[in-house]
């Protein structure tokens, strides 16, 4: 389970404050499907960027399975994003050095994952994602969807409990996006919990559950 | 392990010309200090190994003191050599005659050098160094044999006088004309060259027969064995006193001790070997500076590459050893290559030196070199790396995301 307490990030700029996130109390439980849509600004990345441990926040805290992210090391939070959270993005930002199955393994290789469960593995997860036959393709090899894919296979690459994607349709036409979001919906299915951010009240609809942001808020 | 390697290597190789420019630093600063390196020691090698033999000697010239050369500023007496055997310490003292002469040989003349000594005393003069060539004459599997006593108008050659003065070599019972008589050579030198190389221009005949030559029993250089190196300093004065005082002049004699001098040429070779390695070092820190601007380049190049693994899991020190790794593998490379180049500069220096002045410096190429150079380079690289590995290392991850 997942929740936020407070949560609060202010950014300067210059000698502007630019209060990204105001006091945002959040509750996510296992297994749940919970998209957050709002307009530009409004806080969204700022919000994932938080839960995801990619970020810390300038007051609040932020509660992954009870354990406070705020009192971990930079090892500790390492750890959270390398085994308890698969994090997708909207660019896709694949390796554009390693090919599709390198990509998927890279996660289990910070892991220290032996080499041939990490091949097995990343392999399984290619094939689940539909990408079987493009396991040795390097990124520009590979179309905008299929690389969002080879991001959910990584994502999953240390079987996380929370899979979570800034706009992970934001950068693939409506087609794609809708088969993007089914793969999340299976997932989901499987019992992992699903945190997607999204303009599209369309893909919203894939969640059990829609949260709105307005000006760092969340709405109820 | 093997795959980070993997990562690297790919990284390495996405940025080849740069990769290769870096590389190429190192290859110069390693080859520069293994080059160097392996010809002083050749050198040493062949200063110890040369003059090893000559420790105990105190050359005595009128004169200026120059090794091996006979000057025209007069010359010793028997008498002189006689009192020169008497001084206490001194172990054996011979007397060398020397001129140059006309040689014929075969209808051409050419001038060389002949010198007159007792063969009794060819030792004390040579030592064991000085050998006669092994060569082809089957029956002695040397050229020839040593002078003695009783010989009369037989001579001894050294190697360029046998092989390279004359259109004809030179061998083994073939006649020469000195001065107007005929002799035999009845053995040829080994060749010396180096510190040596004026034996080998040389013919060594009996101090009987260059007195009829020369014409004079004068005496240009006496040899002298110490029997205790320690006190040579002091029998060189000696040396220089009494025999100034038979002739009556100041400053007549000139008393050398080679081992000072050899000590004084060994330390001159030891501080140029650490000029030279302190200017090889100046080419070793700018391969350093090589290698930290292309790793920090690399770094801002790969920021939103290191926030994105960051994204997905990586430690802080996952990214420290990528990087380390990377500056670790470029200079490692560079430094393998670096000995062998520097090992080919090497061999190339010493070729060129004995070209140029017919002195040979063998490469003594030492195992710890090598694997000091690859050392070296691999440290250099790993120290260079670690200033933009930190960097990259404690980059935010999601401001690297950010980066575009
Ligand atoms: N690094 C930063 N420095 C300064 N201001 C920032 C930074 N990141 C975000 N902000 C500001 O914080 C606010 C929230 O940004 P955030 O990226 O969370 O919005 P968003 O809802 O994800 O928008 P979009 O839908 O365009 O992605 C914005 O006003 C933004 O300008
Ligand atoms: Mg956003």
């Amino acid at each position: 389970m997942i929740h936020t307490e407070n949560l609060s990030k202010t950014y300067m700029m210059g000698d502007v404050e630019v209060q990204a996130l105001r006091a945002v109390d959040l509750e996510i439980k296992d297994g749940e499907f919970i998209a957050i849509i709002g307009p530009s600004g409004s806080g969204k990345s700022t919000l994932l960027n938080l839960i995801g441990c990619l970020d810390t926040p300038t007051s609040g805290a932020v509660f992954i399975d009870g354990i406070d992210t705020g009192k971990l090391s930079e090892n500790g939070l390492a750890e959270i994003r390398r085994e308890k959270i698969g994090f997708i993005f909207q660019q896709f930002n694949l390796i554009h050095t390693l090919n599709a199955l390198e990509n998927v393994a890279l996660p289990m290789f910070f892991a220290g994952v032996g080499r041939e469960t990490r091949i097995k593995r990343a392999d399984e997860l290619l094939a689940k994602v539909g990408l079987g036959d493009r396991m040795y393709h390097k990124p520009s090899e590979l179309s905008g969807g299929q690389q969002q894919r080879v991001a959910i296979a990584r994502a999953l690459s240390n079987d996380p409990e929370v899979v979570i994607g800034d706009e992970p349709t934001g950068n693939v036409d409506t087609e794609t996006g809708n088969a993007i979001m089914g793969i999340l919906k299976g997932l989901n299915r499987d019992g992992r919990t699903i945190i997607v951010v999204t303009h599209d009240a369309e893909i919203a609809a894939y969640a059990g559950r829609t949260k709105r942001m307005r000006d760092g808020r969340v709405l109820d | 392990m093997k795959d980070t390697f993997l990562l690297v290597y790919r990284n390495i190789r996405e940025r080849k010309t740069r990769s290769i420019l870096t590389m190429l630093g190192v290859v110069v600063g390693i080859a520069a200090v293994v080059a160097i390196m392996s010809i002083s020691y050749g050198m040493q090698e062949s200063i110890t190994e040369q003059l090893s033999e000559m420790t105990d000697i105190i050359m005595v010239t009128p004169g200026s003191a120059e090794l091996g050369s006979f000057g025209d500023f007069g010359s010793f007496t028997e008498r002189d050599l006689k009192d020169v055997e008497r001084i206490s310490g001194v172990k054996e003292a011979a007397a060398l005659m020397g001129e140059m002469q006309e040689v014929e040989y075969r209808g051409e003349k050419v001038m060389v050098e002949i010198v007159g000594i007792e063969p009794r005393d060819m030792d004390a003069v040579f030592g064991a160094t000085v050998k006669l060539e092994e060569d082809g004459d089957s029956e002695t599997s040397a050229s020839g044999r040593e002078l003695r006593d009783n010989d009369r108008k037989a001579c001894q050659i050294g190697y360029s006088v046998a092989n390279d003065y004359f259109n004809y070599e030179i061998g083994v019972n073939d006649r020469l004309t000195i001065n107007g008589s005929k002799f035999r050579v009845i053995g040829v030198l080994e060749k010396q060259g180096g510190f040596r190389s004026n034996v080998d221009a040389q013919i060594y005949v009996t101090k009987r027969d260059a007195v009829t030559i020369f014409d004079t029993d004068d005496i240009s250089t006496i040899f002298v064995r110490v029997r205790d190196i320690g006190e040579a300093e002091g029998i060189a004065d000696e040396i220089e006193e009494q025999i100034d005082d038979n002739h009556k002049l100041d400053d007549f004699t000139s008393a050398m001790a080679m081992g000072g001098a050899i000590e004084e040429l060994k330390s001159i070779f030891q501080i140029l070997q650490v000029f030279l390695l302190a200017i090889a070092s100046i080419s070793l820190i700018v391969a350093a500076m090589g290698i930290m601007n292309t790793t920090l380049m690399s770094v801002m190049e790969r920021t939103h590459e290191i926030g994105v693994m960051k994204a997905i899991g990586a430690k802080n020190r996952n990214i420290l050893f990528l990087f380390l790794m990377e500056a670790g593998v470029v200079s490692g490379i560079g430094g393998v290559l670096g000995c062998i180049v520097g090992w080919g500069a090497a061999e190339v220096i010493s070729f060129g030196i004995y070209t140029a002045f017919d002195v040979e410096i063998g490469v003594v190429m030492k195992l710890q070199v090598l694997l000091a150079g690859v050392a070296v380079a691999v440290l250099v690289g790993i120290l260079s790396g670690l200033y933009p590995a930190r960097k990259a290392s404690k980059l935010s991850p999601v401001e690297a995301v950010r980066y575009e």
